[in-house]
């Protein structure tokens, strides 16, 4: 999936400034709040983003649909787990 | 609980193989090394480090939880260690019992039947003891329901084991520091990584940091204040080179683009030097330094920077948003400055 395709976020989370791992503890907590199916875009600073979302999805059997970096900082899509 | 060491995965994937469902705690302290690599942009080889809880959840497909224990509970806790540190700063048994309360109420929250981490009876010489993993379980509240797999066959059998919730004889009974079983049973269970080397990953266990932990500590009880470690004094003892300048002041120096940013933003109630036109590390100084510690400070600073050849080298002073500048010659005794070192 390219940026350009990616689906417009139910909600995005800003992260930056925060160090890993409190990017992906935030991540956690907002998950909570959606609904399943529903799109989460997470801004971070700090670059391990970009391997640890991916396994966080892994783990947690969420969809990480892409990680993109732009400039400093990264942005990543995921969807939460379960029929919406 | 899981560090993402071979240990922990291996306990992970036994309890796993028994149909369980499973989530992996793991808990943030601040005293990681691992993460603190992360923050700087990688090792010194030029890697990025993985975080390994992460990597060993993925791999088994276990959710993940990571605690955030590194407030002023566990600080205190490090400061006063009731049952003592081990041969650095690492005061492992407070540190277990803490993480283990904790994730006794993370059992209860979920409605868990027990705790299990990857500990070995006799592979750590403090917590890792036959009598300190007993005392660990009594003390965090767990007892009966903190389970070893790796070693289980050595301890007591819990209370899953009692009720055949866990099948005891499908558990291990490994002991001591050598990881051979550990790493065929790896092979076993088709676990293809680990970190290496193993041996944890925790500050406290380092000697170097561990001198300056407790350089701060001493220092404050000098001054007559109470003995404690701050949030921001997890990052700073884990940045740059620390010389102690008197007993009423230190100088934090950065060794890498990274650390001197890093000490820039920790300007803050201390006073930041920087050579003025000519490249060099961000030096932080703490205290109440005296005439002499400032001129002995923005001498190391720039012996550190690109004016170490110049007979004199302007250094900004930079303290509650007034800029001083310091004209000075360029710690010259290498002697004196290794003497200064923490």
């Amino acid at each position: 999936m390219t940026e350009a395709t990616l689906p417009t976020p139910d909600r995005t989370l800003d992260t930056s400034g925060s160090l890993c791992p409190y990017p992906i503890v935030e991540t956690a907590r907002a998950m909570k709040d959606l609904l399943p199916g529903a799109v989460l875009c997470v801004v971070a600073t700090d670059p391990g983003i970009a391997t640890d979302m991916p396994m966080w999805c892994r783990a947690t059997r969420n969809d990480h649909l892409g990680t993109f970096r732009e400039g400093g900082s990264w942005k990543s899509w995921i969807r939460k787990r379960g029929r919406p | 609980m899981i560090s993402g060491g071979l240990d922990s995965t291996l306990a992970l994937a036994l309890v796993k193989q028994q149909g369980f469902e499973v989530k992996a705690v793991n808990f943030y302290t601040g005293f990681c090394i691992t993460e603190t690599q992360r923050r700087k942009g990688g090792r010194q080889d030029g890697t990025f480090p993985q975080n390994e809880a992460l990597r060993a959840a993925a791999d088994l497909e276990v959710d993940i939880e990571y605690v955030d224990i590194s407030d002023s509970g566990y600080l205190d806790l490090i400061v006063n260690p009731r049952y003592g540190y081990g041969s650095n700063a690492n005061p492992c048994v407070d540190c277990r019992v803490f993480m283990m309360r904790k994730a006794r109420e993370i059992m209860e929250r979920e409605g868990a039947a027990f705790v299990f981490t990857g500990e070995v009876v006799g592979q750590r010489p403090k917590s890792q003891r036959r009598d300190t993993m007993r005392l660990i379980e009594r003390e965090s509240g767990l007892r009966g329901r903190l389970v070893r797999p790796l070693s289980a066959k050595l301890l007591e059998p819990s209370i899953p084991e009692q009720e055949g919730l866990l099948d005891r004889s499908r558990l291990l009974d490994i002991n001591g520091r050598s990881r051979q079983r550990q790493i065929r049973l790896a092979r076993e269970l088709g676990i293809a990584e680990w970190p290496q080397p193993a041996g944890g990953c925790c500050y406290l266990t380092d000697e170097s940091f561990s001198r300056k932990f407790f350089d701060v500590l001493d220092a404050q009880e000098a001054a007559g204040e109470p003995r404690r470690i701050r949030k921001e004094d997890i990052v700073l003892l884990s940045t740059g080179r620390h010389f102690r300048l008197s007993g009423s002041a230190k100088l934090v120096v950065g060794r890498t683009e990274v650390e001197n940013v890093i000490l820039e933003s920790y300007g803050e109630g201390r006073a930041r030097l920087m050579a003025r036109d000519l490249n060099g590390p961000v030096g932080l100084v703490e205290g109440s330094p005296s005439w002499e510690d400032r001129q002995l400070a923005a001498g190391i600073v720039a012996r550190y920077g690109k004016g170490r050849p110049q007979p004199r080298v302007a250094i900004e002073w930079l303290e509650d948003g007034v800029v001083e500048v310091l004209d000075v010659a360029p710690e010259p005794d290498e002697t004196r400055i290794e003497s200064l070192r923490i």
